[in-house]
Parts: C-alpha cells; structure tokens; sequence
C-alpha cells in the first residue's frame, strides 16, 4: 500500500512537472490577446481634447494628437512599470537605453510638469528639439536615441500641432536623470544598443 | 480598462518602435553636461558634423532621414546668398546660414545658443572644407533699392511671374499645388521641392521682399531655381517680389477653429490627390526607414539598403527577429504582397501568412490609428521604393533549454528582460561597405 502510495506521488510529482514545462513552452505569450486590445490601450493613454475651451486651441491639439498617437511616441516615453508600461504615466519618460555610442540615454518627461518636465521650455525649444535635436544650451541630442532627423520632416504647422497637444496633457512630477556615462562594455557581442523596461526616472 | 495582458510583459508591448528608433545609435561623440567647446574643430565635430559629417561632406550619420538634405560644404556650392549665380557666398551669406539656420528644416539658428565669436569661426571654418575659397572671390550683385510693394507693384509681379514661368515649378498662382510631384532633382541627384509659395514661414533664406527678391536675383546654386539677374528688369524682380509675399496664407497658429476646419478638409483633399507624396511624407515621419534600414556600428545606413530590412533584434523568449524588406521587389520585398495584406500588418500586426507580430518593435498598435486614406497613402509610397533583393531569415528561435528558463523567469519571476538590437543586414544581400570601411580603420 505504502509502495503503490509512493508511486502513484512520484508519477503525480512527474505529471505535475511535465505540465509546468509543457505549459511554460506552450503558453504563447501576448500572442493570444486580440490586437484591438491594444490598438485601443494605445488610444486610451492618450488624453482626448474634448477639454480644451478654445476651439481653436483644441482643433490643433486634435491635429498634434492625430501626428503624435499615429508616431508611436509611448514606444519610448510612457514611463516603464513592474508590469509594463504605466497608463498613467503619459510621456512621463523614464525608460533607460544603453548604447555603446553615447553610454545611458533616458528618455525624457514630455508633460508639462514645471519642474520635471516641458513647463518651463519654451514652444520654440521644444520644437528645436523636435527638429534639430539641440538643447537650448546647445548640447546635442543623438540621432538615434531620439529620432529628430525623422521628425524635421513635420511641416511647420504640424510640429505647432503637437507642441500645442503636448501644453494640455496631464502634468506628472518625474524627474530624469542626465545621461550617464557609455557603458560599451556591458553590451551584448555585436549589439548597438539594449532598451530596458525599468523606469530610471524618480516621482 | 487594461485589456488582460500576461503579466511582465505589457510593458514590451509600448516600447514599439521607440525601442528601434533608439535603436541605431550613432554620430556625436559627446557627453551631456559640458558647454559648448571653444577650439573650433571640436565645436564643428559637436554640433555640425552628426549632419554635415566631420569631412563637411554633408554625409553626417544623421543625414539620410533629412529633407532637404545638409549641405555639402566640399563643393563650395551654397544655396543662399546675396552674391551672383554660381558664385561663392560672401562671409555674412554664411554668417546668416549659420547664425539665423534655415526656416523649415533642421538647421537651426545658432545666434543665442553660441557667442558671435563661435559662429564666425564656424562661418570661416566650413570655407576651409572647399578648394574654392581659397582659389577664388565671390563675385558681388548690383542690387537695386527696394521698389515699395502696393497693389500696382503686385500686379505687376502677377503678370511678370507668368512670363518668366515661375509657375512651371510653384504653381499656378503660386500655390505650388503640384510642385512637389514633378521630380525635380538638385545637383547631387537628390529630389528638389519648389516650396509652396503660399507658406512663407519656411522660406529657407527668408521671407522680406528683399530675401525673395535676392532668391530671384542670385538664384539657388545647385538646384534648378535659376538666377534671373540677365533674364529679367531688376523693378520686375522687385514686384515679383512683391506678389510673391503677398501670396501668404495664413498659417494655422493663426486660424480660427472654423478656418483650422475648412483648412484640414483642403489638407485632407490634397493628400488624397497626391498619395504618394503623402506617403512619402508619413513613411518619412514616422521613422519607418529607422529599424527597416541596417545600419553599421556608427549607426549609419548601410549603402543600397535603404528599406531592405535586415536589422535584428533579440526579443528574449521570442528569439532574434529580423526586420522586413520594404522595398518593391517581388522575391523577398513588398512586390509579393496584396495592398490589404501590407495594411494588415502594419494596423493588426498579422503577416501575410496570418502569424503574428508581437506589439513591439514594430508599432501597429499606434499606426491602427492611421485614418485609411493614410494608410492607403503609405502603401502607395512603398510600392514606389526601389526594388532591393535582401531576403530576410525568419525569426530564429531559442534552444528549447534557453525558451524555458528564460520564460520562467519572466512568467514566474516577473523579470523583464531588455531587448537587444544589433548592427548590420542579417539578409542576404550582406553587409556592403562593410570591407571598404574596414580596409579604411
């Protein structure tokens, strides 16, 4: 009885293990979630206009909003979570890149935030930014961490746009750190960079 | 109000293509907090050259994603300046460029960020990129004095804008409405826009009279606005001037929300006749060229693979998956597939065989919200690039050991592993350039 006992625990112990990997292998991460889930999760984050008093103010913001949603401008600046990014956190910035080139680039509070974030900069530094990748004290921004190059193709009217549309999403307090210095060594063999999902940024 | 998504690895799903876009890192070498440096070749190599390149070649590693492209200071060929056609730019010509940029592209004005000393270092240092400077003078113009604009001048400048045939470039009354789809190329083979002359505000070298003026004047060296210093009576040139300005609509920070309205419907009609350029202009925008382009180790794109794909990403537990060939070829690009089958997978993030893409790097989830004329527009476009062979490997998988573990780790132990994107084409067209640029190390 013992010995039947002790069997039929081993092959339960056996079963139970070879489900677990057999589910860890199977289980088809994400893949099973409708893509209209996260179309909609992407929309979501994005503040409506509906708000904005002036009518004028608020057809432009719905303009910007159009450029910025359809640029995927989340990939980078919603701030990362324990378990993905923070709805909450809009553009709040905060996710760290390690680049070989120019050590850890973090990406920036878009909110306008006073302290933090855009509050204090002025429409036309932001759009230098946005356009040329310079600061206002002239330090350069790289290419390839923030694709400026990419956007100086908005017309004029459309960089307004999104200015406009990023003076009314909600104010987040968070700060960024500076960029700190390269880190070539802890990069994998070959890679140009590696994108965490732990938020450097502090509340 | 989250959709159910497994836990540890919705975070992956916004990092999209931000992801990418930080992917290729390249250029500046330069760290955050110093202050603009005062020996002039390093102030050039810091601000200048991620465009412009250090040899003033205008080949900078950020150079291919801009419109217009930087300018190439080795030919001596200057698009801006108050001297004769072909000629070099005076020193205040290259002072303006440098200190006031160029309204609408990325050359920003300098005046305020760097001393005056600074800028005309910088102003004496790109003549040194150019035998010319050193070979010859630029040649000055009589410029008249102003003819003061009125409503005779203006109509002046109507009638003479149609006799000179400006309107062949900028359009009927200057609206440019088909400008930018008539293939104009500059001297370095790239494509060359006629401007909108209704939209002064990005008027590269300004938008008085007298910039207009001198641009009518001095024409634009290397590209086929012509000087018509020797074709036309200097008051005309004032009163094209003068209608040209004129011509100025208003722009939308200054509409009201019944104007911004009736101006996104024009905008919206307009796109819809010209999709292509439309396309052009998204596809541009929205950095698709930025992961489906492979670039070398200073993030620079590697040559003749403009769209081909072939940039790899490891995405741990789904393995290293490589991004696909946008260009038209009909073997291993876009040519092999139906307009529904591209819309689907850059909305739904499902391929043509219906498998799918996770939501990250490649963004569909964001690019879902593309109004269809939008998305019709981008693949307009791409049925235009230039077709590549550059077959790409499917994803390459783990080994089942590395699958399991690592997925324990981020299913049971919520760890969220980085992704890691890497230089070089991984299709098979190989890494051109790659032994010419190490034979140059």
């Amino acid at each position: 009885m013992k010995r039947i006992m002790k069997w039929i625990a081993l092959v339960v112990v056996v079963l139970a293990a070879a489900a677990f990997v057999a589910f860890l292998y199977l289980a088809p991460p994400l893949m099973s979630t409708d893509p209209q889930e996260f179309v909609n999760l992407e929309a979501a984050m994005a503040p409506a206009v509906d708000g904005i008093a002036d009518p004028a103010v608020r057809a432009l913001a719905g303009r910007g909003r159009y450029v910025l949603l359809t640029t995927d401008c989340t990939g980078c600046h919603v701030t990362p979570g324990p378990q993905g990014p923070l709805p909450d956190m809009y553009l709040a910035g905060g996710r760290p890149f390690t680049t070989n080139a120019h050590g850890v680039v973090v990406s920036r509070n878009l909110t306008p935030d006073k302290e933090t974030g855009l509050g204090a900069r002025t429409d036309d530094d932001v759009k230098r930014v946005l356009r040329s990748g310079v600061y206002p004290d002239g330090r350069p921004i790289p290419h390839n961490a923030m694709p400026w190059a990419q956007f100086s193709n908005w017309s004029d009217e459309d960089l307004h746009a999104v200015v406009v549309y990023l003076r009314h999403i909600t104010p987040i307090r968070h700060e960024i750190p500076p960029r700190a210095p390269g880190v070539a060594d802890a990069l994998v063999p070959g890679a140009l960079e590696i994108a965490a999902g732990v938020n450097a940024g502090k509340r | 109000m989250l959709p159910p998504v497994p836990s540890g690895l919705r975070w992956m799903a916004f990092c999209a293509a931000g992801l990418l876009l930080a992917a290729v890192a390249g250029g500046l070498a330069q760290s955050g907090a110093v202050a603009p440096p005062t020996d002039v070749t390093q102030l050039y190599d810091t601000s200048c050259a991620s465009c412009h390149g250090t040899d003033g070649r205008g080949h900078g590693p950020a150079s291919d994603a801009l419109t217009p492209r930087p300018r190439d200071f080795t030919s001596g060929t200057f698009k801006f300046r108050s001297t004769a056609s072909g000629s070099l730019p005076s020193d205040d010509d290259l002072y303006r460029a440098i200190a006031h940029g160029m309204p609408g592209t990325s050359m920003l004005g300098w005046k305020g960020i760097l001393t005056e000393d600074q800028i005309r270092a910088l102003a004496d240092y790109v003549k040194r990129f150019s035998p010319r400077f050193a070979a010859e003078r630029p040649a000055s113009l009589a410029a008249t004095p102003a003819v003061p604009s009125s409503p005779a001048s203006i109509e002046k400048g109507r009638a003479a804008y149609e006799t000179l045939g400006c309107g062949a470039c900028h359009g009927d009354g200057g609206a440019g409405v088909d400008a930018v789809a008539i293939g104009l190329k500059d001297d370095w083979g790239h494509d060359a826009f006629a401007p909108s002359l209704d939209e002064p505000w990005s008027f590269r070298g300004g938008r008085t009279a007298a910039d207009v003026y001198m641009r009518l004047k001095s024409g634009i060296n290397g590209t086929p606005m012509p000087s018509f210093a020797d074709s036309a009576r200097d008051d005309d040139l004032w009163h094209v001037a003068n209608y040209v300005v004129s011509l100025a609509r208003k722009p939308v920070w200054d509409m009201t929300a019944e104007e911004l309205k009736a101006h996104y419907a024009r905008q919206a009609e307009k796109d819809a006749a010209s999709p292509v350029q439309r396309g052009r202009s998204l596809v541009a925008t929205m950095a698709c060229g930025h992961c489906h382009t492979p670039v070398d180790r200073e993030g620079r794109g590697l040559p003749g693979l403009n769209f081909a794909g072939g940039m790899t990403m490891r995405l741990q537990v789904w393995g290293d998956v490589v991004t696909a060939n946008l260009t038209s070829d009909n073997e291993t690009g876009l040519g092999r597939y139906g307009d529904e089958d591209i819309k689907r997978a850059i909305t739904r993030g499902i391929k043509h065989d219906g498998s799918r893409m996770l939501p990250f790097p490649m963004g569909w989830p964001a690019y879902a919200h593309l109004t269809p004329q939008d998305q019709d527009a981008i693949v307009a476009y791409l049925r235009t690039l230039p077709p590549v062979k550059n077959q790409i490997p499917p994803p390459a998988r783990p080994g089942v050991f590395t699958y399991l573990t690592t997925k324990f780790q981020m299913l049971v132990g919520g760890k969220d592993f980085p992704i890691v994107i890497f230089a070089g084409n991984a299709g098979s067209a190989g890494n051109p350039g790659a032994a010419a640029a190490a034979a140059q190390r």
